[in-house]
């Protein structure tokens, strides 16, 4: 079953076209990276799936609803049910590491006793049930990191998205993170969308890799040994 | 200054204090002078917040002009609105003679008040909290609100993420408007308003009793004091992630069908707040007959206006680039305080730091600069030095400190570092830094009519010395005067600023 879909999908900033009839889809559970160099358009594809950005033209579809067509939002950000984990984190400084859980579940409706049981498992799951009190500044990089992943997955998105979340820790706390993520994703089984510039972080995390240069698509599977075959 | 209020008689005696606080009145003066404080804040607060928010984060439109609008009173100084609103709405004003006597009565009972004294302060010091506020939403991550926008709709990210996060900004500005409030002298004294400030001045000024002066004056260094404390409480050593957002990164929320209403509003408020007042001094002080007379009273103070604003703002840039540089660089034991002392000398009234300063150097030894405009300089060096200091810091920190750190490495000596480098990096905050001061000394009341030497008076004196005597349309166009004298350099500054901008 198809979880996210570009069909035809362009973009400008101003005069430059960032992305070009970009067109792929993803199915339910799949964990795919998205890499390429810098400018060539992920963190623009990431955010138009997110909501963030309208498309200038195409459509961007999230399971069996169209998102996003033709210069218009048509499902806004808090409705597409995605998490995501930002490259500067983006954990909210003036929040406990509860906090920043419970103010995600906040928005589900939940009662307090079912927030706070999923808070203790998502804290659980990403080992940081210590830390519920704490502010954010006040942890390792490698903690926050995972307090992010844990926000975005509290509450229980169909996709996660995640724009270079590694790209500013050290090699030993990336191999842990990666296989961290990795045991999440078969524990849970959601979608990943990957964004990397790493071609090892995207061979390791993926199962595919859409590899786009200049706002194209250009490649479109990826084995285990990184060889891709063009579509 | 202290030690001359409890030093009496060639002994220590607590006979001022005793005097001034045994005196009933003063209890009436400090209740009146934290009303004011408290309504001018609140209605200056919401407004500034509420505008700042729409001017940022929304796609109201004109919101560039609308920030400029709202920020021109900051060029003068406060008695020009109060002068402005008295025009209209005064006994012989434009509202009562387009109606009839008794609404003008009704009106300028109203204005002679605390009402108009809170329109007139609140108008005056909106800017502070407008500007502050938008510096503080710019400096936002707009990822975290993106990360918030997940899972709630743009007004909640508002309320629960954007204004906690600017919670800093937002306690910084309204302790300053309080804290400027209860030092302000010009307009409550032209409102008839008894605060403290005005009974200090009255006591060092016309009854010339220092001692008394400064004892009148020791609850304001209290409660500017106190406002400190609590603003640094209220920010403790919280760091948030602030960085400048590219324009395309920050969404803005859409008003929908409420623009249009949410714009007219705005201009609506811009004009009463900044539009009337100056329409009343130009309405009654725009003839030829009161401008020649204004030129003519009022040019030589002008002059000294100019040459003071530009000593005091140029000794200030200088002295703020280095404080700035110790304090950035925490190249100083007690940086800190270092700080916290020039925000508290810019917080204090002017009264206090002129009667602080004439305690201090009137003596015949120090008579050669006791009688000379040196002290005006050198008081406006006091009360404004943290202006300098912030705004270089505020441009010091956006440096990466390796870039003074790749010269060291070369051999670069320390005076070629800071001139070869980090001076030509910090031009434009340098040259801000420089604006600003020169416009706060321009419109700097207090200072002016207590230090300034007799017959090298500024402009703001020279107004303030008229209006007991003078014709209000004499009154009105030296106001128009000091407009113009403020709004001259800045719109240079402005069209420089964008010439620049566009060369580079």
């Amino acid at each position: 079953m198809t979880a996210i879909q570009f069909r035809n999908v362009s973009k400008h900033y101003r005069d430059k076209l960032v992305l070009s009839d970009l067109s792929f889809q993803i199915e339910h559970g799949e964990r795919v990276s998205v890499q390429g160099p810098s400018g060539s358009g992920k963190t623009t594809m990431l955010r138009l799936l997110a909501g963030f950005l309208v498309p200038d033209g195409g459509e961007v579809w999230i399971g069996d609803k169209k998102v996003a067509a033709e210069g218009k939002i048509l499902v806004a950000p808090e409705h597409r049910k995605l998490g995501m984990v930002f490259q500067d984190l983006s954990l909210w400084p003036h929040l406990t590491v509860y906090q920043n859980l419970d103010f995600v579940l906040k928005a589900q409706s939940l009662s307090a006793k079912d927030r706070r049981a999923r808070i203790e498992e998502a804290l659980e799951r990403v080992r940081l049930e210590d830390f519920m009190s704490a502010y954010p500044t006040r942890l390792s990089g490698g903690q926050q990191q995972r307090v992010a992943i844990a926000r975005a997955l509290v509450a229980r998105p169909v996709a996660l998205l995640m724009d270079e979340p590694l790209s500013n820790l050290d090699d030993d706390l990336k191999d842990e993170l990666c296989e961290h993520l990795l045991n999440l994703h078969a524990q849970l089984g959601f979608t990943l969308v990957y964004v990397t510039h790493s071609k090892d972080e995207a061979r390791r995390i993926g199962t595919r890799a859409i590899l786009l240069r200049d706002g194209k698509e250009v490649l479109y599977e990826m084995d285990h040994e990184g060889k891709g075959k063009s579509r | 200054m202290l030690v001359s209020s409890v030093w009496v008689g060639g002994g220590l005696s607590a006979r001022n204090y005793v005097e001034v606080f045994g005196n009933p009145q003063i209890w009436v003066l400090f209740r009146n002078s934290i009303t004011l404080a408290a309504l001018t804040t609140a209605l200056a607060g919401i407004t500034g917040i509420i505008l700042g928010v729409l001017i940022i984060k929304t796609d109201m439109p004109v919101g560039t002009l609308l920030a400029a609008a709202f920020s021109v009173p900051l060029l003068f100084p406060p008695y020009i609105l109060a002068v402005g609103w008295f025009e209209i709405l005064g006994r012989g004003g434009m509202l009562s003679r387009w109606t009839n006597a008794a609404i003008g009565e009704m009106t300028s009972g109203w204005l002679f008040g605390f009402p108009g004294a809170v329109v007139v302060l609140s108008s005056a010091f909106l800017p502070i909290v407008l500007l502050l506020t938008i510096t503080y939403l710019r400096g936002v991550n707009p990822t975290l609100e993106e990360a918030a926008r997940l899972s709630y709709g743009p007004f909640a990210v508002l309320r629960q993420i954007t204004i906690p996060l600017i919670r800093p900004g937002i306690v910084l500005a309204l302790t300053l408007v309080f804290l400027l409030t209860m030092g302000e002298y010009g307009a409550p004294a032209f409102l008839r308003l008894n605060v403290f400030p005005v009974a200090s001045f009255t006591q060092s000024s016309a009854l010339y009793n220092f001692d008394a002066a400064t004892a009148a004056a020791t609850p304001l260094i209290g409660v500017v004091l106190a406002g400190l404390f609590v603003e640094q409480k209220a920010l403790g050593q919280r760091s948030y992630s602030f960085r400048w957002a590219r324009p395309q990164m920050s969404q803005l929320i859409p008003l929908g069908h409420m623009r249009v209403p949410v714009v007219i509003g705005a201009m609506m408020l811009a004009l009463l707040f900044v539009g009337v007042p100056i329409a009343g001094v130009l309405w009654r002080g725009s003839s030829a007959a009161a401008l020649s007379e204004a030129i003519e009273r009022g040019a030589s103070s002008a002059v000294h206006s100019v040459l003071y604003a530009t000593a005091a703002a140029t000794l200030v840039t200088g002295v703020g680039f280095f404080l700035a540089y110790l304090i950035q660089r925490r190249a100083l034991i007690g940086w800190r305080w270092l700080d916290a002392l020039g925000l508290f000398l810019f917080t204090l009234p002017g009264t206090i730091i002129g009667i602080g300063l004439i305690s201090l150097w009137n003596r015949p030894s120090t008579n050669w600069i006791y009688a000379t405009p040196g002290l005006l300089v050198f008081g406006f060096m006091a009360q404004y030095t943290a202006i300098g200091t912030r705004m270089v810091a505020a441009g010091m920190s956006q440096l990466s400190p390796s870039l003074e750190e790749a010269a060291e490495v070369a051999g670069v000596k320390w005076f070629r570092r800071v001139f070869g480098i980090l001076t030509p990096l910090l031009r434009p905050a340098t040259v801000a830094a420089w604006v600003a001061t020169f416009v706060f000394c321009l419109r700097d009341v207090s200072l002016p009519l207590l230090l300034a030497p007799p017959g090298q008076d500024t402009l703001t004196a020279r107004t303030m010395t008229l209006m007991a005597n003078g014709s209000p349309e004499l009154i009105a166009a030296l106001c128009l005067l000091s407009v113009t004298l403020a709004l001259g350099p800045v719109t240079v500054a402005g069209i420089a600023w964008r010439f620049a901008r566009r060369l580079a």
